[in-house]
């Protein structure tokens, strides 16, 4: 069997007294769009962050194609105050920061946007392409690395025609529409070439149409870009059509995960969750 | 056709650039022309000669430039066919009769006629831009030269063009690091000491470190370096600090970072009066008799460069990735900005030129003395880079220039106290002049947050969408 894109094991995020991540294991297979659900303050970014290496958990480990990338263990006053499980599974202790995570090919988006504000919008994904530039500094002010630069500008340019942002290339990328501005987010992710891409509640604040629009556009750039999707979602109409399969958090903890049929009709769902059985 | 264009271009630049070259030098070394003029040396052997040519270098020794040119063609008249008078010698003579400013005319009509070549030849709106940054820099140089000549070095005008283009550079310097990458430091005045001291210490002549360091029996080193590699390591040397210093201090955020980058300018300054350091230092003694500058030429060159090489850095991809760690430090590591990496860079290149900074303003001074390089020199600069617009340069380079000529020149009026008939004008006293310009200073930032060029950039394009450009992108 092949190795998970991506696997949590028996992940934790304590914050002092508070566990805002509780013994969270699950996996996504290559190509899957897997989204992860839970009421407000469930620990849904907090998850996002840990994988992404924002927080260093405080127990468990992150595997990124079959390879362990963050793992660690309780220690030091955390030891004592620890309230999760499985306390001495993991010796390992692996915390890359969250520049190492992208170049290894996770890349995400933000739940409250975090575009370059003075930026144009072209800018905005030109500069996701410097991890994997060739050129050093002296190459690069000397412009002795134009073909690189030129290649950095034609994907950039590339990824917006593909978000359809091309016609505002030369806007500041804060005065573009909220949608927009998703979108944006999106193409500046894409330009640091991952293969697993991370979006954090990627429909908020997106009207009816907008929301429509994203499940095809998600679903459009998983097929090409071979790409494996994971995503947090409040928007029940936009999981339940695009994913293949949904997790869901509680409380930090995992109540229910499966195919969307079946998490629907999950009564603890309902009544952790949804509330009414119809969104 | 298009190579027999381009040709023709090249050689108009290679003209003008030697016509320039030849000006200046024929100016300064008449004497040395003569010399050449005269290859046979038949001068030395005929004493009627010698007299002539003597009363030709007597009246330019005077700097009499009438009587020089006078018994210049009297001497060219009577001997004329025992010298010289073909190829590049011609030309010099050409160049010295014609005086700077008519050769610096020529020198830029050919650059723009060099220019419009190019723009003709090709189609390329990028070339067309660049020829026309070419001739406005040409112009900018011709007309420093020009003004240096007719206003004399030592003017005060000339003396705030050569001030403000070193505090140009440092302002520069440190809206790299303040304005585009976001890391508020207070350190610059420490790097330019270092700057400032790693220089003087090099290139003071090696006979006369006897007197200068005088209580430390001519101090330890004891060689003489060339400018050009002096200012570099007085650069470099800078530099090395602030790569030692970012190591921890970088870590720290904003007010933190502002506090400890001014503790450590404070304790180099210090240091370098410590009465151990004096072999090399001078103690707190002056560090004097060093190599300096006469032209103004000389600081807008150095300046030039430095500038244009932070301009090519800001517009790299890592120019990009500092700004982007400027706007959002979470976001720029999310896009795989390796930010210690990122931050040093910025914090030792920019330590880099202020240090090179230093060591202008050492050459400038004359003197230098640690004492002099306080905090509120770093506030000076601090003020300029706020003034101009944090994240412009050209903002940067414009308000140090206003900076230094109001507050070396036009306020200077101020402290003078000045009595008009029988009525003594009120307030007009030393000190006064500090006074008026901090309340300038606080109604620019009142009134006129964003500076004078807020984070936009002196352009061509500028001019020419002015009016149909919506302003809407300057929130904040």
């Amino acid at each position: 069997m092949p190795d998970h894109v991506l696997e949590l094991k028996n992940l934790t995020m304590q914050f002092g007294g508070v566990v805002a991540v509780n013994d969270l294991s699950m996996n996504i297979d290559k190509g899957e769009i897997v989204a992860l659900i839970g009421p407000n303050g469930a620990g849904k970014t907090t998850a996002f962050n840990c994988v992404t290496g924002v927080y260093a958990p405080t127990n468990g480990q992150v595997l990124f194609g079959g390879k362990v990338i963050v793992s660690n263990h309780p220690s030091g006053k955390m030891a004592k105050m620890y309230l999760g499980a499985d306390k001495d599974k993991f010796h390992q202790v692996a915390a890359p920061s969250p520049d190492k995570i992208t170049r290894m090919g996770i890349a995400r988006t933000f739940q409250n946007i975090r575009l370059f504000k003075t930026q144009t919008v072209f800018d905005n994904v030109l500069i996701a392409t410097h991890l994997h530039r060739t050129s050093n500094l002296f190459t690069a002010v000397l412009r002795l690395n134009s073909s690189e630069e030129k290649s950095m500008r034609e994907k950039a340019m590339h990824l917006l025609d593909i978000v359809g942002l091309a016609d505002a290339k030369d806007e500041k990328a804060t005065s573009l529409p909220y949608g927009k501005q998703r979108r944006l987010e999106i193409a500046r992710a894409l330009a640091t070439d991952p293969t697993l891409l991370l979006l954090d509640e990627p429909a908020a604040g997106m009207n009816p149409q907008e929301t429509d629009d994203l499940s095809e556009f998600i679903v459009e750039l998983r097929n090409r870009f071979d790409l494996t999707i994971f995503l947090i979602e409040h928007h029940m109409a936009l999981v339940m059509d695009i994913s293949d399969r949904i997790y869901v958090i509680d409380f930090g903890k995992l109540i229910a995960s499966g195919l969307p049929q079946e998490v629907r009709d999950d009564p603890e769902v309902i009544t952790a969750y949804l509330g009414v059985d119809e969104d | 056709m298009k190579a027999l264009k381009w040709t023709g271009g090249i050689l108009l630049i290679i003209i003008a650039v030697a016509l320039l070259v030849s000006s200046i030098s024929a100016q300064s070394d008449l004497e040395g022309l003569l010399k050449r003029l005269d290859a046979q040396n038949v001068v030395d052997l005929n004493p009627k000669m010698l007299a002539d040519r003597d009363r030709v270098l007597e009246s330019h020794l005077d700097n009499d430039r009438d009587r020089t040119l006078r018994n210049l063609d009297r001497y060219l008249e009577r001997h004329g066919d025992l010298l010289l008078l073909e190829g590049t010698h011609a030309l010099e003579l050409t160049a010295f009769r014609s005086g700077p400013i008519v050769s610096s005319v020529g020198v830029l009509l050919m650059a723009i006629g060099a220019a419009l070549l190019a723009t003709v030849i090709s189609g390329k709106a990028a070339v067309r831009k660049a020829a026309l940054y070419a001739v406005g820099i040409v112009l900018l140089y011709v007309c420093v030269y020009v003004v240096e000549q007719i206003a004399g070095t030592s003017s005060m005008l000339v003396t705030v063009l050569k001030k403000g283009a070193i505090y140009a550079l440092l302002a520069v310097s440190m809206n790299l690091l303040n304005g585009f990458t976001g890391l508020f430091s207070l350190g610059q005045a420490g790097f330019m000491l270092i700057g400032a001291y790693t220089y003087a210490m090099f290139t003071i002549p090696v006979e006369s470190r006897g007197q200068v360091y005088q209580y430390y029996a001519g101090g330890l080193i004891q060689f003489q370096m060339p400018v050009i590699l002096a200012i570099i390591l007085a650069g470099l040397v800078a530099a090395f600090f602030a790569y030692l210093i970012g190591l921890p201090v970088l870590r720290l955020k904003s007010d933190y970072l502002a506090i400890a980058t001014l503790g450590f300018a404070e304790i180099i300054r210090a240091v370098f009066q410590y009465d151990g350091l004096g072999p090399i230092t001078n103690g707190s003694n002056l560090l004097r008799r060093f190599t300096t500058f006469n032209s103004a030429l000389f600081p807008f060159i150095a300046v030039g460069i430095c500038i244009l090489l932070i301009i090519l850095l800001i517009n790299s991809t890592y120019g990009r990735a500092f700004k982007a760690i400027r706007d959002d430090e979470v976001a720029a590591e999310a896009m795989g900005i390796n930010l210690p990496q990122h931050k040093s860079m910025a914090f030792v290149i920019s330590c880099f030129f202020a240090g090179v900074g230093g060591a202008l303003l050492a050459m400038y001074q004359t003197t230098v003395q640690a004492s002099a390089f306080k905090a509120s020199m770093t506030y000076e600069i601090l003020l300029i880079v706020v003034l101009g617009g944090m994240g412009s340069v050209s903002g940067s380079v414009i308000a140090s220039f206003l900076f230094i000529a109001a507050s070396e020149w036009w306020l200077r009026f101020l402290d003078a106290e000045t009595v008009i008939g029988t009525f003594e004008v009120p307030l007009l006293r030393s000190g006064f002049r500090m006074v008026v310009f901090s309340v300038i200073v606080m109604l620019v930032v009142l009134f006129y947050q964003k500076g004078i060029m807020g984070d936009r950039e002196l352009s061509l394009d500028m001019f020419k969408r002015n009016g149909k450009e919506k302003r809407g992108g300057r929130n904040a």
